[in-house]
């Protein structure tokens, strides 16, 4: 049963469960190409290995120009719901998705920022993550500036983290405006902006929801495989050393045993 | 009283100021004038008219006393309309200098500032106070209400997924014999690795203490 591999929730529903590492969009602009999760990180979640992932909130932090449509692609990932009427994010808003990823819990915050320019000082203060989060670009590939403004978005995120330790995601969205030559002009263009950004590309539509399961799924099995793969490295380098503050603590509990004990108890099952 | 003939001169100038009203009414007409519109001229009418009926009383010495005091009383009367209406006029002066001046500033003022707005410094606004709309909350405020709705909204997905342990049966409802629940409870603990999991059941919950802790 699948709640017995979740003892720390509900179930993940059946759409959020990551069995085989996702795709990427396009091989011209993507984070890796092999298809398969890392050999570690599979045989770590085989032995339910996988230290205080499963414990771990990822945070995904959403950017770019007003109205290109970032809360519309969240909610269609998280709701599975479209609004065709704009409403303006205030500052921040955030939604948290759980997942079950090669038989392990993970879960991603995905923050959501408001794309006027009034909320930059509000919204900058939630792009830091613990561990380098993941940063996700939008722009509108019916409007080439919005794709324009992507650098500089970027530029604000990575600010305040450290640059190689985040993963980056340039993606187009209402993807379903555009079709034909169009379309394949705009994405060239998003492909050239996503190669020199070192991001990965993806086109998507809020609408008609094309590719933005998918894309999240990706989003996920990369953050997750980067999680586990630090931990193990940690693990393996300085064994039992103190997380750096991106583990959660319960009170009372020393960090120390959550390293050494947690792996065990996750695979009671 | 020699006062009328010179009076009637006067007259004659400010003819066109004057209203109406005394002509009509001859010299008797300035005694029914309303107090507040009295002119010197008319209290000179007055004294005209009263210089004559006491003239014609004859020369009784008591009338004589009488009228050094109708005097008096007039001249007294002369001194305070000739000073209010004083008054008045520069009063109306000063009035019309002003407006001269607020329609002199009107028409220079707008070239300065486009639209009729008040010349501000670079990054300035001005905000109309009567507007219901207009910004009134500071950024601070803004970024305490957002924290708390975030701090909320947190707290609403822990009750959420809570409430779905217990639907799915993951979490024993109260009412399932002690035995199982300190199973069920003692998996939890060993899972979470705290020493009781009571509080600390469901992994959002973990999630939320910690994204609190950072982000207040
Ligand atoms: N046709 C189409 N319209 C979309 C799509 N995604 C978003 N929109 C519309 O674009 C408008 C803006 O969408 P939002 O998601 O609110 O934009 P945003 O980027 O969150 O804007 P801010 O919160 O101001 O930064 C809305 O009217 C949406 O209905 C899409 O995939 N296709
Ligand atoms: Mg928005």
């Amino acid at each position: 049963m699948r709640s017995s591999l979740t003892p720390l929730g509900p179930p993940v529903s059946r759409d959020r469960v990551i069995a085989s590492f996702p795709k990427w969009y396009t091989p011209e602009a993507c984070l890796q190409l092999k298809e398969h999760f890392h050999g570690h990180v599979s045989a770590a979640c085989q032995r339910r290995n996988t230290g205080t992932v499963g414990l771990r909130l990822s945070k995904v932090v959403v950017v770019g120009d007003l109205y290109v449509g970032k809360t519309s692609l969240i909610y269609r990932f998280c709701k599975n719901v479209f609004d065709r009427d704009y409403k303006a994010t205030i500052g921040v808003d955030f939604e948290i998705e759980r997942f079950e990823i090669a038989g392990i819990p993970y879960s991603l915050q995905i923050w959501d920022t408001a794309g006027q320019e009034k909320f930059k000082c509000i919204a900058s203060a939630y792009y830091r993550g613990a561990q380098g989060p993941v940063i996700i670009t939008a722009f509108d590939l019916t409007d080439v500036q919005t794709l324009e403004h992507t650098r500089q978005w970027l530029q604000d995120a990575l600010r305040e983290n450290e640059a190689n330790s985040c993963f980056i995601f340039l993606v187009g969205t209402k993807k379903d405006l555009l079709s034909g030559a169009a379309c394949e002009q705009a994405e060239a263009e998003a492909v050239h902006m996503a190669n020199q950004m070192q991001a990965e590309y993806w086109s998507v539509s809020a609408k008609t929801g094309e590719n933005v399961k998918a894309f999240f799924s990706r989003v996920a099995a990369l953050a997750f495989e980067q999680s586990v793969l630090q931990d193990l490295e940690r693990r393996n380098s300085a064994q039992l050393q103190v997380g750096d503050g991106d583990l959660i603590r319960m009170e009372g509990s020393p960090p120390k045993s959550q390293d050494s004990k947690q792996p065990s108890s996750l695979g009671c099952c | 009283m020699e006062e009328p003939p010179l009076r009637e001169e006067e007259e004659g100038e400010e003819e066109e100021e004057e209203d109406a009203e005394r002509d009509e009414a001859g010299p008797e007409g300035a005694l029914g004038k309303s107090p507040f519109r009295l002119t010197a001229e008319d209290v000179y009418d007055i004294s005209y008219v009263m210089g004559r009926e006491l003239m014609a009383l004859g020369s009784d010495p008591r009338v004589t006393q009488l009228q050094f005091k109708i005097v008096r009383v007039l001249e007294m009367l002369e001194a305070l309309v000739s000073e209010g209406n004083l008054a008045v006029e520069e009063l109306r002066m000063e009035r019309d200098s002003l407006r001269k001046e607020v329609e002199g500033l009107r028409r220079v003022g707008p070239p300065d500032s486009a639209g009729g707005e008040v010349n501000l410094g670079p990054d300035k606004v001005v905000v109309d106070l009567t507007d219901p709309n207009r910004p009134r909350f500071t950024l601070q405020e803004l970024r305490d209400v957002l924290q708390e709705r975030n701090r909320l909204k947190s707290q609403l997905l822990v009750a959420q997924e809570e409430l779905q342990c217990y639907k799915s049966g993951l979490f024993p409802l109260p009412r399932e014999g002690p035995r199982g629940r300190r199973e069920k409870d003692a998996l939890l603990a060993r899972a979470s690795n705290a020493s009781s999991s009571k509080e600390e059941k469901t992994i959002i919950k973990k999630l939320y203490n910690y994204s609190n802790k950072k982000h207040t």
